[in-house]
Parts: structure tokens; C-alpha cells; sequence
């Protein structure tokens, strides 16, 4: 990056950077270091490039919703008809995405005309349905009553101490998410979990980080 | 597939099962493919045309051993039918190689016939060894060794194959061997035996008296009938088993009065876990005269440690399914839903193909089997919500509504899905209900206890030897279950309780395990009967704990609805907690009973009303235990939380530091 950065030969520059946002700012804040301010020129430069930046951020939301919206269309027609096929719905959208995405749940209140708050009731109320996206990975920890008397709160406490996350939380690189579930129907195997939809029994403590490690061999688990 | 006749069913019925004489069937449930199942059932897929001669590999529901998954039954021409317990990828090369290659049966998974025969044996060609006695000397391999030595003296060693068994569903009878083809079995035998077993039983073919295993298997498979018999997935299949038989019978001859008044002979009540009869359940829907009227098969399994539903939705869905037919025939019903939790996707898959199977076989849908009758089933998805297993919560939910549940009466059966007359039965109920119409209801109610008839699957689990599914009648008693059937507590140790009912019911101490298990016995110690799942306890496990356990799913779960489960199970637990860090005040207990009390009169639905059980069955029984921890206080706490192997450990090692 050029230290001598002047006022005249940064617009040409914020043009080649408009990509980069980060380079960007970075290089604005050299400017106002330097002079204390931003100068005009570079104000209206910058403006410029907001606008075709923003521009093209609203196709792209046009397309996304219009794609929510046939997405959403699409499951209602399939389940017209239906009596109380709100949760049929939503479980769909729960399978495709993984969790509800707000847009989504907005775009089935419009199609169905049902309150938003009516399918947050719902939505809220059953622990099948996320309000937030899950991890690349999933870990869910069984606990039952089986697999709690055959050691899962250690398996937890590992879990969460190897991952370094809180249960029903996903990682701040969104790569792990885990979860304490009720009973997966496994307790002729207890203790048992799932990882990334595959279930795993008869474990014990030491069953935890080779199955972090398996799901994620590239990251070393430490 | 065309639509069916009645005449259809009926050829399908006599036709032989299965065409082949030579067969692996790999139990392929949610357990068995957590243990690897499915990558075994590859395995044999792909390497079946290896052996040279037609061997068929069929995929099929699990036969209950679960401790014992990956399971695999295996058939050879001219060689008694094999069940092999945890079945590696390397294990099932050597079943083709050495059971279907060379008629020898694998060492260490075997698990022998509980079909015990007291008839002389004919000739044998495979002996089971194994030591059952409870102390660690483990003479299994010293009497494998022996018994072929000794057939070897008498020149029989290529005749006759001593085997080292996997589990051979008794426990604690010393060394116990079992004679196949006849499944002749001797239990406590002893080293100087040995030579008279070989002369007298497998040279003279004559029975030793005094060292024959004469009790019966307790176990009478009505509900599990087909799990692990055949391919749940493949109708035809099915059909060859007598699936759907009850059906053909019921819409060809009896009336739905008659259908009800089989059931009332069969004495078969709600397995769910009340112990509603049903009959009754389903004349009081009938009565109503109001259409259309609903049925819906609840298989919201919800219980933690219970999965029998899962199991036979898993392994025999089309018998649930010709269940709900009959209930819907009986009652008037024009719809019905299945109820399944989405944490089951297999059992999901597994009934929806069979409702859409049915429904092209002409078995669902207009007009079934050509009598007039018109039914059809749907499948809806419970969403992880424990209080939808209640009625009135499990119909909000299925109309598209947050399940709460609403007061009762009206009953669901006047008042129930979409405001119309409803009749809930759990998944075993209705498995049951084909099986008692074909073999009437008397027979049904021949086993069983006084009020309580016929057979109950419980999944006994926690810490026993063998975690599994049992079918028993009622009647038997805990001890038998847990010992006799599953083998004791797992590791030797004293049992201290066992847990029936999930969070709805309570523990039984060691000293009421000979009380025969059912609806009213259960209820009286203060427990109940629940959807059958049964937890062993060791020593190990603290009461304290078992009951916060409890309590706090049952707080989790409580939908909020009525201030009684909100705010009483709130506190309950906020008081456990307090006593389990050692902070517990006097009068603690008093206080915990009071709410209980105020909880069980005063809630809405079953949740709330049973949420305490837990608790009071655990100081009625355990009180000492919370009582220490109230008067040891903190350290008295500490050192029990740092004792106990359960819980984790202060700061969890890095793996690999």
C-alpha cells in the first residue's frame, strides 16, 4: 500500500478496491489520519461506488426473495387443502434450510394469511424447529434417561470443553453446533449422540473427540 | 400392485414365506444401523452370489436384543437357523465364508433359542457353550475345550461343532450348553459332566434330567409378533406373513359391534399407559352421532428410555396400520392420522410407505377389500414436544396449533380433531388389536394378571446386562424382567432401583421387585405403568439426582398453560437444586410434598398431574438420601457430586494434552 497515499490519486484507487471492502477502509481511514478529514473528491468517489455496490445488493435481495416467495408458494400449493398445514409447512422449510429463516416464516404468514405471531407461537413451542441457522456440523447428545445414568453429562462436558461452545449454541465459525436432545430411541445403546445425522452408540468419554475429529479432520482438535 | 381381494390376501397367506432355503436377515432399525447394520447388510449384498449357491439377504426390522446390534439371522439348508449378535464387517466375511462355506458356526455371537425343547434331542450337530455364572471365572473356554476333547475321544469331532456362545438368554445357571438342531439345554454343568453329555445325550440321544433348563421362556411375542421376521418395507412380503388377516377377517364377517366385543373379551387396555380399556374408548366413539369421525395412532414416543413404539413402527408398520383400520371400522371413523415424532425419520419413512403401498394394494382408500368400508390414513410429524403424547395436546398439534392441551371433559372422543369425535390409541394397542381379531379375543385375555390382560413390551435399559425390548404378560414380575430376561445389573453391582414410567412414574426399590407388574400394582407403589420403559438403577445412582433428572424435563416440558405445572414444578426443582448443592432448608421436604400435592389435584393434562411422581416415589422410598444431603449440608454435597462417575469431571482434559 502506497504510504504517500494524496488526496488527487485515491479516487482511482477506491475504484480498483470497491471489491474490498475491508482494503477500503482501511485506506479511508489512512486519508482521514493524514488530513484530518475526508476530502470531497474522494467523498463523492466513494458515494458513487456505494451506489452501484448497493444497486447490485438489490438485485440480488429482489432474486432471493422472489425465490423465498415461489419457494413458499410452491409448499402451500402442495399442502392446500390440508387442514393444519401450517406445521407440515414448516417442517419442510425446517428440513430444506435447517432451521426457519425469518424471511421465510414472513413470506408463509403472507401466503397462508396467518399472523406471524400465531406461527411463532408455534414455532417457538416445539423443539424441532430452529430459529437459528445450524453448524456445518451438528453434534446432538442424547439425553435420556438411559444414556444420563450411562455417563452422557461427562460425554457433555467434554463436548462442550473440546468445541468450546454452550449447549443448544453453535460456534462463532459456524462450523460446530450442539445440542442436548431428549431420546433419540437409541437406549438399548445408551449412551448414544448424532453427528451429522448419523447415530453413534455405546460410546464413552473418549468416543467425543474422535468423532469431532472425524467430522473435522482437517482442524485439529486440541 | 392391483387392488386386493379378499381371496388375494387369503393365497398370499399360504403362499411359503420365504422361497429360498438359504437367507440372512439383517436387522436394519435405528439401533441396529447405529451399530453398523447397514454397512454389514452391504456386505452381504454384494458378496451373496460368492457362496454358489442362491442365498437371498433380506432386510427386516429388529428382533429386540439391542444390546447385541448389529443382529443378523441366518438360515442354511440342512443347518439350524442362527441368530448372530454384534455382527462386524469381518464377522459377516466369516458367516459366508465358514457358516454358508463350511456349515461351521462362529465362535463368541451366537446368541442361542430362547425356544427351549424338552424332548429328547435327535442328533446334534452343534453344541452352544457358555458360562452364565455370575462371578467373573469365565469357564467357557475350558469347557469348549473339554467338550471337544471328549468328542474327539469318542471320534465324533467332525460330526459335532462346540461353539462359544454370545448370550444364551439365561443368566447366572453356571456353565449352560444348548444342543441344535433340537435346542435341548443343560444349565450348572460341571467339569465331570462333560463325558456323560457327550454318551448319553449326543451318542444315546437320551435327556439328562437332572442338569435340563425346564423353565419356560417368560417372553410371549404378541406386539412383535413380525419384527425381524420379514421386510417391513415390502407388502407382499407382509402379506405372506398373515399381515392383514385380522383385517380380511373383521370386514368379511363381523360387524363393528362384533369388533368391539372381541376387544372387550380380550380385556385389552391402553398401552399407552393410562390403561383406558379399549373397547370402551371405542364404544363411546362409536355412540356419538356425529361425522366424520377421526382415529389417530399416537406414536408420539416422548418417554426417554422407551422405544418400543419406534421398534414396531420400525419393524412391522403394516400391522399398525391394519390395527388402525380395524379401530377406524369399529368406531366409524372416515380419516385417520398416524402421530410420529420427527427425532424417528426411519419409522416416518417406514409407515409412510406402507400407508402408500396399502392405499395402492386397495387395503386403504375407497372401498377396502370390495365391503363398502372406506377409511384413509395420513401421516403428520410431532415436532419434539413431550406434552403432545397428551390427547387433547397431540390434536392441537395435529391441527396446525401449538400443543396445549385443553381441559377434559369433553373427551376427545366426543369432542376431538377439528371438533369432532376422536379415538387416540397408542402404537402397541393397535399392533395388538390384528392379532387378538385372528386369534380371538379369549385367547388374548388366557395371559395376563386380573385386571391387566395379555402381554406388554417393556425396553428395559440404564444399567442393566443386556439392554433390550421384552414382551412379556403381565404379571411377571420386575425381578424376572430385569433378571431373568436382561440379565441382571450391568457390571455386577447391587440394583437399587428400577424406574418405570419415564417422567410420569416412579422407582421401584430392590425390595418390591417380586410385585407383579401391572396397571393397578404399579400405581399402588406409586408408580406407574407408563409407556413401558424400564430403568435399572445401581448403587451408584443417587436418588437426589434421578429426581432433579425428572423434574427438570418435566419443567422443560411444561407448556405453561396452567399455573399448577409452570410455577409448581419451577419451584420443586428450584428446591431439589438447593438441597442437591447441600443448601437445602428444614422443612424442604414438607414444602416439595405440598406442591406435589397441589400439582397432582390441580393440573390440567396428565403432565402436570404426574410431573411430581418422580419425586414423591423417590423420598417415599429413598427419603434418607435427601435427607443426608440436608443435614451434611455443602461438603456433604461436594462429595458426593465429585463421587459420583457420571458427572463431569472439574475441568475436562484436553484429548490429547
Amino acid at each position: 500500500m502506497p504510504s504517500d497515499t494524496s488526496a488527487t490519486e485515491l479516487p482511482s484507487q477506491i475504484s480498483t478496491w470497491k471489491d474490498d471492502d475491508a482494503a477500503l477502509l482501511e485506506s479511508l481511514e489512512q486519508i482521514e489520519q493524514k488530513h484530518g478529514f475526508i476530502p470531497r473528491q474522494v467523498a463523492e468517489e466513494i458515494s458513487r461506488v456505494l451506489e452501484v455496490k448497493l444497486a447490485r445488493l438489490r438485485q440480488l435481495q429482489v432474486k432471493v426473495e422472489s425465490n423465498v416467495r415461489k419457494e413458499v408458494d410452491a409448499l402451500v400449493e402442495k399442502w392446500k387443502g390440508e387442514e393444519g398445514n401450517l406445521i407440515l409447512i414448516l417442517h419442510e422449510i425446517e428440513n430444506q434450510h435447517g432451521y426457519v429463516p425469518r424471511e421465510i416464516a414472513m413470506e408463509v404468514s403472507h401466503a397462508l394469511g396467518v399472523n406471524l405471531a400465531r406461527i411463532y407461537e408455534v414455532l417457538t413451542f416445539y423443539h424441532y424447529f430452529k430459529l437459528k441457522p445450524p453448524g456445518r456440523h451438528n453434534m446432538a447428545l442424547c439425553m435420556g434417561t438411559a444414556c444420563y445414568l450411562k455417563g452422557a453429562p461427562a460425554m457433555l462436558a467434554e463436548a462442550k470443553a473440546l468445541l468450546k461452545v454452550e449447549e443448544g449454541t453453535t460456534t462463532a465459525d459456524r462450523e460446530w453446533h450442539l445440542d442436548v436432545v431428549r431420546c433419540i430411541g437409541c437406549c438399548g445403546m445408551s449412551p448414544a449422540m448424532v453427528v451429522d445425522g448419523k447415530t453413534y452408540g455405546r460410546l464413552t468419554v473418549t468416543d467425543v473427540p474422535r468423532l469431532i475429529a472425524k467430522a473435522t479432520p482437517t482442524k485439529a482438535v486440541s | 400392485m392391483n387392488r386386493m381381494t379378499p381371496a388375494d390376501l387369503a393365497t398370499f397367506a399360504k403362499t411359503p414365506a420365504s422361497a429360498g432355503l438359504n437367507w440372512v436377515r439383517v436387522s436394519l432399525d435405528t439401533g441396529g444401523i447405529a451399530a453398523g447394520a447397514d454397512t454389514v447388510c452391504a456386505i452381504f449384498e454384494k458378496e451373496a452370489g460368492t457362496v454358489g449357491f442362491p442365498l437371498e439377504v433380506r432386510r427386516v426390522g429388529s428382533l429386540g436384543y439391542s444390546w447385541a446390534d448389529p443382529l443378523v439371522e441366518v438360515a442354511r439348508d440342512g443347518m439350524p437357523k442362527v441368530v448372530y449378535g454384534q455382527v462386524g464387517d469381518d464377522d459377516a466375511h466369516r458367516i459366508l465364508q465358514d457358516h454358508f462355506g463350511r456349515r461351521r458356526l462362529l465362535d463368541d455371537h451366537v446368541l442361542a433359542s430362547r425356544a427351549r425343547s424338552l424332548e429328547a434331542p435327535g442328533s446334534t450337530a452343534y453344541i452352544l457353550v457358555k458360562d452364565t455364572s455370575a462371578d467373573k471365572g469365565d469357564k467357557t473356554q475350558f469347557f469348549q475345550f473339554s467338550l471337544a476333547e471328549e468328542l474327539k475321544r469318542c471320534n465324533l469331532q467332525d460330526k459335532v461343532q462346540v461353539v462359544r456362545a454370545f448370550d444364551m438368554g439365561i443368566y447366572d445357571e453356571g456353565v449352560t450348553v444348548q444342543f441344535l438342531p433340537s435346542r435341548v439345554t443343560y444349565t450348572n454343568v460341571l467339569a465331570p459332566d462333560v463325558a456323560r453329555i457327550v454318551k448319553t445325550t449326543i451318542q444315546g440321544k437320551k435327556l439328562l434330567d437332572d442338569l435340563l433348563y425346564k423353565k419356560p421362556d417368560k417372553q410371549l411375542r404378541v406386539v412383535l409378533r413380525n419384527c425381524g421376521r420379514f421386510d417391513p418395507e415390502s407388502l407382499q412380503d407382509c402379506l405372506r406373513h398373515g399381515v392383514y388377516q385380522g383385517l380380511a377377517r373383521v370386514l368379511g364377517s363381523l360387524k363393528p359391534e362384533e369388533v368391539i366385543a372381541e376387544l372387550k373379551t380380550s380385556g385389552l387396555r391402553g398401552r399407552g399407559g393410562a390403561g383406558f380399556p379399549t373397547w370402551l374408548k371405542w364404544q363411546i366413539t362409536r355412540a356419538v352421532e356425529r361425522s366424520p369421525k377421526y382415529i389417530i395412532c399416537n406414536g408420539d414416543e416422548g418417554d426417554p428410555g422407551a422405544y418400543m413404539d419406534r421398534s414396531v413402527l420400525e419393524g412391522d408398520p403394516h400391522s399398525v396400520l391394519e390395527g388402525l383400520i380395524i379401530a377406524a371400522y369399529a368406531i366409524g371413523a372416515q380419516r385417520g392420522y398416524f402421530y410420529i415424532r420427527a427425532e424417528y425419520p426411519l419409522a416416518v419413512r417406514r409407515v409412510e410407505k406402507a400407508v402408500a403401498e396399502a392405499r395402492a394394494a386397495g387395503l386403504l382408500g375407497e372401498n377396502i377389500l370390495g365391503s363398502g368400508f372406506s377409511f384413509d390414513a395420513k401421516v403428520r410429524l410431532g415436532a419434539g414436544a413431550f406434552v403432545c403424547g397428551e390427547e387433547t395436546a397431540l390434536i392441537a398439534s395435529i391441527e396446525g396449533k401449538r400443543g396445549s392441551p385443553s381441559p377434559r371433559p369433553p373427551y376427545p372422543s366426543v369432542r376431538g380433531l377439528f371438533g369432532q369425535p376422536t379415538a387416540i390409541n397408542n402404537v402397541e394397542t393397535l399392533a395388538a388389536v390384528p392379532e387378538i381379531l385372528v386369534r380371538g379375543g379369549a385367547w388374548y385375555a388366557s395371559f395376563g394378571a386380573e385386571k391387566s390382560r395379555g402381554t406388554k413390551v417393556f425396553a428395559v435399559t440404564g444399567k442393566v446386562r443386556n439392554p433390550q425390548l421384552v414382551e412379556v404378560p403381565l404379571g411377571v414380575t420386575l425381578r424376572d424382567i430385569v433378571f431373568d430376561l436382561c440379565g441382571g445389573v450391568f457390571g455386577g453391582k447391587p440394583i437399587k432401583a428400577v424406574q418405570t414410567g419415564g417422567p410420569s412414574g416412579g422407582v421401584i426399590p430392590e425390595h418390591l421387585l417380586h410385585t407383579p407388574v401391572s396397571y393397578e400394582s404399579l400405581q399402588e407403589l406409586g408408580s406407574i405403568m407408563g409407556s413401558g420403559g424400564m430403568i435399572v438403577m445401581d448403587q451408584d445412582d443417587s436418588m437426589v439426582e434421578v429426581s432433579r433428572f425428572y423434574l427438570r424435563f418435566c419443567v422443560d416440558e411444561s407448556c405453561g398453560k396452567c399455573a399448577p405445572c409452570r410455577i409448581g414444578g419451577y419451584q420443586m426443582l428450584q428446591i431439589l437444586n438447593r438441597v442437591a448443592r447441600g443448601r437445602g432448608e428444614k422443612g424442604d421436604l414438607d414444602r416439595v410434598r405440598a406442591i406435589s400435592k397441589a400439582m397432582q389435584k390441580a393440573s390440567l393434562c396428565g403432565l402436570g398431574q404426574t410431573a411430581p411422581n418422580p419425586v414423591l416415589s423417590a423420598l417415599r422410598y429413598f427419603e434418607p438420601e435427601f435427607k443426608a444431603y440436608l443435614e451434611g449440608g455443602v461438603s456433604y454435597a461436594r462429595k458426593m457430586s465429585a463421587g459420583r462417575p457420571a458427572e463431569p469431571a472439574p475441568a475436562a482434559e484436553p484429548a490429547n494434552a
